[in-house]
């Protein structure tokens, strides 16, 4: 019992050290972001990874990397708002080329489990977002 | 007794009790408190000790307040004696209160009521040491650290936070935030996103300071961050290293043996990045990479990306000084390389005391 105890108060040690420790403070948006996308209040939610970086010129990256990976070429992000667009294409089972355009708020800018959220279109589907910084 | 006034206008320059100063993101500089009660408890704990009092308000309701009373080593340098403060004794302490409700303050000045003697009062600094040259090892070279058989380590710098030279002043509190946030575009030549974010950091009062959670001062910071440093100077194996008394007593290596600096994408990325130091005439110039994303490199809230290349140049002028320049490229971040340059003060006869960096230690003992 007291080695649960400590591996438990252990465990909450490390998540806090690395919720606070270990934050990414370079460009906000570099790293990689995990969520979701689906129609609004629906329940069938389809899973999101982002790997993000930052080059000095541009945001690039990539939507669900490995075979299904879709390239990223651009992020436009507003600062001045911390507001992104994304356009991409992806494929769907056919095949053919289905269009995703996203635009989402940086929210909890300071913290490293930053999160993106926002409104979603994939193909004539009509959705909503929210990815968190890893 | 509680007194809490609010002073619209006081000016940020309050007078406090010691060179580590509360943070504003946890003190509201702008109210002033006063308490009086018997002291119930002391916690003497890094980076700062804290007197705990009972204090009976107007209907005599009594609320146990935390009160910070500076950093410990500070302390002990002031004449803190362990007879200072007794429990029981009734004290009386203005001081700025925390943000929100909290019973929580940052003391300016503590009375024993009892006989009115001030405690923890600042003791009067040390005249500065005599002029004397830069002592020299035989081959010639200077050395960064005591002439054999002294002591002796690095302490002050001459500022607080990472400034572009050719901008000139640019006015900060002792954490680096700016007194006008207008001149955030005189700190740096940041790109549209770094000033963005240091906006940010400087408005948010500088709250996710990495620093707060014990992560390595990296980069210049290391030279900013209260209780010294001092090199070790190991030519046999072909180093320097620089021990950090502030900081979680953290040490860096520069690397003198003459192998040729790497490239990022081959380096595990670190604190203290990859260092390469040479020497030219009398001064060490050490070039680094290899930096992670984790820290902020300066007080104030500069941000940086993993290109982030540091050309750092140690003169040591005289025997008590020790000018630093620092040529910050990070082309992720800012537009063109840029240069910054302080003095940092010899602390002679003396030695880093054992400071450890203890995270949130207070949220242990403040309820």
């Amino acid at each position: 019992m007291k080695k649960r105890f400590f591996a438990s108060i252990s465990l909450a040690a490390w998540l806090v050290l690395v919720a606070t420790g270990l934050a990414q403070q370079g460009h906000p948006l570099t790293g990689t972001w995990i969520g979701d996308w689906g129609p609004p209040n629906s329940t069938q939610r389809t899973h999101l990874t982002f790997v993000l970086m930052w080059d000095g010129d541009k945001v690039s990256g990539t939507i669900n990397p490995g075979p299904d990976a879709i390239h990223l070429p651009s992020v436009a992000l507003d600062v001045t708002t911390w507001t992104i667009k994304i356009d991409a294409d992806a494929k769907d089972k056919s095949g053919a080329t289905v269009h995703i355009s996203a635009e989402g708020k940086i929210e909890n800018l300071g913290s490293p489990h930053r999160t993106i959220a926002g409104t979603w279109r994939q193909g004539t589907t009509n959705g909503d977002f929210k990815i968190t910084r890893d | 007794m509680i007194k809490v006034a609010t002073i619209l206008a006081l000016c940020l320059a309050v007078a406090t009790l010691h060179a580590q100063s509360p943070a504003t993101s946890t003190y509201d500089r702008e109210r002033k408190v006063k308490l009086e009660g018997p002291v119930t408890r002391l916690e003497w704990v890094n980076p700062r000790a804290f007197v705990f009092l009972d204090v009976r308000d107007a209907a005599g309701t009594v609320t146990n307040w935390a009160v910070e009373i500076g950093n410990p080593l500070d302390l002990e340098k002031d004449g803190w004696k362990g007879s200072t403060l007794r429990l029981g004794d009734v004290v009386t302490i203005e001081g700025i209160p925390a943000r929100g409700q909290k019973r929580q303050a940052a003391a300016t000045s503590v009375v024993v009521k009892t006989t009115g003697r001030r405690v923890f009062t600042p003791a009067a600094r040390k005249a500065a040491p005599a002029a004397a040259p830069a002592p020299r090892w035989p081959n010639g070279h200077v050395r960064l650290g005591p002439a054999p058989g002294k002591k002796g380590y690095w302490g002050n710098a001459s500022a607080v936070a990472l400034v572009e030279d050719s901008t000139g002043k640019v006015p900060t509190n002792d954490e680096g935030l700016l007194t006008n946030l207008s001149d955030a575009d005189r700190v740096a030549p940041f790109k549209p996103w770094a000033k963005a974010v240091y906006e940010f950091r400087q408005r948010t009062l500088l709250v996710d300071d990495p620093i707060r959670a014990c992560v390595p001062p990296g980069g210049p910071r290391q030279f900013l961050t209260p209780h010294g440093f001092q090199f070790i100077e190991q030519p046999e194996l072909g180093r320097i290293l620089v021990l950090l008394g502030g900081g979680d007593r953290n040490w860096r290596v520069i690397h003198t043996d003459g192998r040729p600096q790497g490239t990022a994408a081959e380096l595990v990325l670190s604190y203290f990045g990859n260092s390469i130091g040479k020497w030219e005439g009398d001064t060490l110039i050490v070039d680094s990479i290899g930096f992670n994303e984790r820290f902020w490199f300066s007080n104030g809230g500069l941000p940086h990306t993993e290109s982030l290349h540091l050309v750092e140049r140690f003169t040591r002028t005289d025997m008590n000084t020790l000018k630093y320049e620092v040529t910050v490229d990070d082309p992720r971040t800012y537009t063109r390389p840029w240069k910054s340059s302080w003095t940092i003060q010899w602390v002679p006869d003396e030695e880093i005391q054992e400071y450890f960096c203890e995270e949130n230690a207070e949220s242990t003992f403040i309820r």
